[in-house]
């Protein structure tokens, strides 16, 4: 719980910082490749963390001043109802930080294997 | 296992992050959009406050600009540079994306934007010679100190907007598309102007018309296009006397003195093939499309027709609907200025307005300024191509169109001394415009010219003589410029450079190779035609005929059908003791006079025959009609599709030879046959054995009119209204879906005053009271914002659906204490 904490108020600083959008993918990919203990955690620490954190930002948004071109948004991608984006917006981060968080972790596999084959 | 896995995964991760990234087609990258610390989420209303102070590089002195409740800005500048430097930066603020872009399509960039989608109508642009205009357009500002200098502000803050924006301000439609607006140039504000001679002042049925002159003759094309049509008034009214001793005219032998060529040593031009136009395919936005859905009404009635004893203008531009809307409003304010109106967002100055002395308004003036040559090249390499006997160079200018996604088209463009080639015979027509193959392009608004400043002299003119003064910078798009002042004055002229013509000539294509047929020499400027101050107490244009067949010179037949015009001067004609509010009633004015004109004789022949059920309700609504073109009725529905069956009928058949189509005239002319001619060989369907007149056609008209619409709309009922069946939409400028709007409850059409036509309407309605001090009212179809996440996107259209217009804010100075004036913004330059 604490880990998706840190990791979405680091995703939080980033995206005040900078325009980009990828941070959603680079620090869970991150803490996958650094310190996750396993993969569905890498995977479930991203995909909250991100999900939580764009879910979260939309829904204020949407609620404060955005509501009008998320209802337009949501009719140019021929969706009903525009809470629909805020959703989506949720998911596409979740999903995009899951699957990199965990590519993270695969990643470091590679390295693990080899120090326990040397230890052995 | 392990390295399988973490493959897989890498891979996996590696193809989100680039489909979240990428564009897919149209399918925007959803990484950037969805994300909302810099995505759409930006794009909602907390952008709409204004700052109280804003930091604006290039200013020299402070500029204050006043928002009322409408969101349009007032601007308050201490010189000229800062007006319009402030004038730029306001304009970004509201209109960025929509400045460019409507940029970029007339430069035939579109492609770099949307990818290969817009490839067709690049090309299009390129050989239409749109760059090449704006470039001739900027050379003649340039070297206009004044013009430069408005110019060159204007780009400045603009730019200086641009470079304040950081990927989370950008508009939205930058962020759906994915890409980056560029620093804007003055050949940006050329182009601009160029887009609008392309809308207005490129409409041409030349190509046709030569192909109906060889399989039915000249004369046939007389009597069906006329010059000097039946039913129309002209602008300038007949009886007004010439205040100029006209030029000879040119005739076709007078060629070896004047023109300085030599006699034809060519044969006629063989015959063209002139394929129509197909159906439009690959992309085109709105707003820049031409057609005779151009239209617009402008009239002043002197004081003393009015109540107040005042002049009052009025005018309605009538152009393609479109969100962002064409115009915003905006007053601008500095020494020696003070002036209200509307703007294109992607130039300086006001556009239509008023000032504290004056009014003027524009319609289009139709004039014939764009002509086809058949040229004779030498050979297959093009290089060179006859004229006056003597072989000429051809000249090759190279288009190079970017395309996103995909490779960098280049294309040769052939110019002549005419223009450029736009289509070669072995090439597939553009869905554009029927151009005839091989023939080069003469067209005026190549030509270099300085249409802002007479924009800058209007918006400064105290009198009459200012006004005419002002007029004699515009050249392209011709447009009848109506006047009124506070002295009482009203006047308007058909005003812009004209060629001047034997009658008749650019009617059809013409011969490339014969001098004789070029343009030479132009109409003085003093000789366009022109009134001021006629007895009947009132001018006024609906885009018809400019003058009749009194005046001494050719300036075209296409005008516009009767129908706006002669409703304009039988209202003004009964008027008096009129209020700003009759102007405005007016304005929203849907009597039908050519459903007035046809139906009683048509429904007087109809109503003798036996009917369908179905063709009885039909009958009973027509009968039942008042002519007014309402939107909760089915009549307009009924008597369209009545109409269009009658042209079709009475039209259709008459092709011959090669023709694909026969183009109908104009409505004047098959209404005078209904009346005054029903036996009328043009009546007979000569696709049968017997002989047909007008009760024959009339009847299968009407019969398979009520035919169509109950197949296409079910038993008559809710279907058949007219506002549904006209089916009024305002389109988003990049067709993206979702960004526009439907107006189902909108009344009028094309022909009737109110013009609001499926997707032609008066983009600006504005009614001005010239007293003592300066009254004003006006709507159009949008909203002051470009974002489509605002209230202020299109918050003025269900008004102007309704026909209610807004009293214009016009404010003294900076700390005028209007109560509409909501915030107020200080720009500094930097320290």
């Amino acid at each position: 719980m604490t880990v998706i904490l840190v990791c979405l108020l680091i995703m939080l600083g980033l995206h005040l910082l900078t325009p980009y959008w990828w941070w959603v993918m680079i620090v869970p990919f991150a803490y996958g490749a650094a310190a996750a203990h396993s993969g569905k955690k890498a995977f479930q620490t991203g995909f909250f963390a991100a999900g939580l954190l764009w879910l979260g930002t939309s829904f204020f948004l949407y609620l404060t001043g955005s509501g009008l071109i998320a209802t337009r948004m949501a009719r140019m991608f021929g969706l009903g109802k525009s809470w629909l984006m805020i959703f989506i917006s949720g998911l596409i981060a979740a999903v995009a930080a899951g699957v990199s968080g965990y590519a993270g972790y695969a990643l470091r596999g590679l390295f693990k294997k080899a120090g326990r084959q040397e230890r052995s | 296992m392990r390295w399988i896995r973490a493959i897989v995964s890498l891979v996996l991760a590696t193809a989100v992050f680039w489909g979240l990234d990428n564009r897919h087609g149209t399918f925007p990258a959803l990484g950037k959009l969805l994300n909302p610390f810099a995505g759409f989420w930006q794009n909602g209303s907390r952008s709409d406050s204004v700052p109280e102070k804003l930091v604006v590089p290039g200013l020299r002195d402070e500029v204050r600009v006043v928002w009322d409740s409408r969101r349009v800005p007032h601007i308050f500048a201490q010189n000229d540079h800062d007006l319009y430097l402030a004038q730029g930066y306001v304009a970004a603020s509201l209109r960025l994306w929509q400045m460019e872009f409507q940029a970029l399509f007339t430069a035939g960039r579109i492609s770099e934007v949307v990818g290969p989608i817009g490839l067709r109508q690049d090309l299009f642009n390129r050989r239409f010679g749109m760059p090449w205009a704006a470039e001739n357009a900027v050379r003649a500002f340039r070297s206009n100190p004044k013009a430069r200098e408005v110019i060159d502000a204007f780009s400045a803050g603009v730019n200086a907007y641009i470079r304040s924006l950081g990927r989370k301000g950008l508009p939205v439609e930058y962020k759906i598309l994915d890409y980056r607006p560029e620093l804007w140039t003055d050949d940006k504000c050329a182009l601009l102007l160029k887009a609008m001679s392309y809308t207005l002042a490129s409409y041409n049925q030349d190509a046709a018309m030569s192909k109906i002159k060889k399989a039915l003759g000249e004369k046939t094309v007389e009597a069906l296009y006329p010059d000097t049509p039946p039913l129309v008034e002209p602008v300038i009214p007949p009886e007004t006397p010439l205040d100029f001793t006209p030029l000879p005219v040119l005739s076709l032998g007078t060629t070896g003195e004047t023109g300085g060529g030599k006699a034809r040593t060519t044969p006629a031009p063989a015959a063209f093939d002139f394929p129509d136009p197909p159906e439009s395919r690959g992309f085109e936005a709105p707003g820049f499309r031409t057609g005779p859905g151009i239209g617009s009404n402008n009239w002043a009635v002197s004081g003393k027709l009015t109540r107040n004893g005042f002049p009052i203008l009025s005018n309605d531009m009538h152009l393609e609907l479109s969100l962002p809307a064409i115009w915003y409003e905006i007053q601008l304010s500095a020494p020696g200025v003070n002036v209200r109106g509307v703007a294109f967002p992607g130039a300086p100055l006001v556009v239509a307005g008023y000032n504290e002395a004056v009014a003027w308004g524009f319609t289009n003036g139709a004039t014939d300024i764009i002509d086809w040559y058949d040229v004779t090249f030498k050979d297959e390499a093009r290089a060179e191509y006859l004229y006056g006997g003597e072989w000429r160079k051809t000249a090759f200018r190279e288009e190079r169109i970017k395309v996103r996604g995909g490779a960098t088209v280049v294309d040769r463009v052939a110019y002549t001394h005419y223009g450029p080639v736009v289509r070669w015979k072995d090439e597939p027509p553009f869905s554009n415009m029927n151009v005839p193959p091989g023939a080069a392009l003469r067209w005026l608004a190549h030509d270099p010219s300085n249409e802002f400043m007479t924009l800058y002299a209007l918006n400064r003119a105290r009198t009459y003589a200012d006004y005419v003064e002002a007029l004699k910078a515009w050249a392209c798009p011709s447009q009848n410029i109506v006047y009124a002042d506070r002295e009482g004055t009203i006047a308007i002229w058909h005003n812009g450079k004209f060629p001047l013509r034997r009658k008749g000539q650019g009617r059809y294509v013409l011969d490339g190779a014969n001098p004789a047929d070029d343009w030479r020499e132009w109409i003085p400027r003093g000789h366009v035609p022109h009134v001021k101050n006629p007895e009947r107490g009132f001018v006024s244009s609906a885009n018809q005929l400019p003058a009749g067949a009194a005046y001494p010179y050719y300036i075209g037949w296409d005008f516009a059908s009767f129908e706006r015009g002669a409703r304009i001067n039988e209202l003004l004609a009964a008027a008096h003791d009129v209020t700003p509010e009759d102007m405005v009633r007016m304005q929203a004015d849907v009597l039908d006079i050519r459903a007035r004109a046809v139906l009683p004789h048509l429904l007087e022949i109809v109503r003798k025959k036996p009917m369908t059920e179905a063709e009885k309700k039909g009958f009973e609504e027509l009968r039942a009609w008042n002519f007014e073109s309402r939107a909760a009725l089915a009549a307009p529905t009924v008597f369209r599709e009545f109409w269009n069956e009658l042209n079709r009928r009475t039209w259709e058949d008459e092709k011959k030879g090669d023709m694909e189509r026969m183009p109908w005239p104009g409505s004047q002319v098959l209404i005078d046959l209904i009346a005054n001619n029903p036996g009328a060989e043009y009546f007979d369907d000569r696709t049968t054995v017997e002989k047909e007149g007008l009760p024959e056609i009339a009847e299968r008209a009407f019969r398979t009119a009520i035919e169509n619409l109950e197949k296409r709309l079910g038993p008559e009922g809710e279907a058949w209204q007219w506002g549904k069946v006209k089916g009024t939409e305002l389109k988003h400028l990049g067709q993206i879906p979702g960004f526009g709007r439907k107006l189902p409850e909108a009344d009028g059409v094309g022909h009737v005053i109110n013009a609001i036509d499926t997707t032609w309407a008066p983009s600006w309605r504005m009614v001005v009271e010239l007293g003592p001090k300066v009254r004003a009212w006006g709507n159009y179809p949008g909203g002051q914002s470009g974002n489509p996440g605002s209230k202020f996107y299109d918050d003025f259209v269900d008004d102007w659906a309704a026909g209610k217009p807004y009293e214009l804010i016009f404010l003294k100075s900076a700390d005028d204490p209007d109560p509409a004036v909501v915030a107020r913004t200080l720009m500094r330059g930097e320290k």
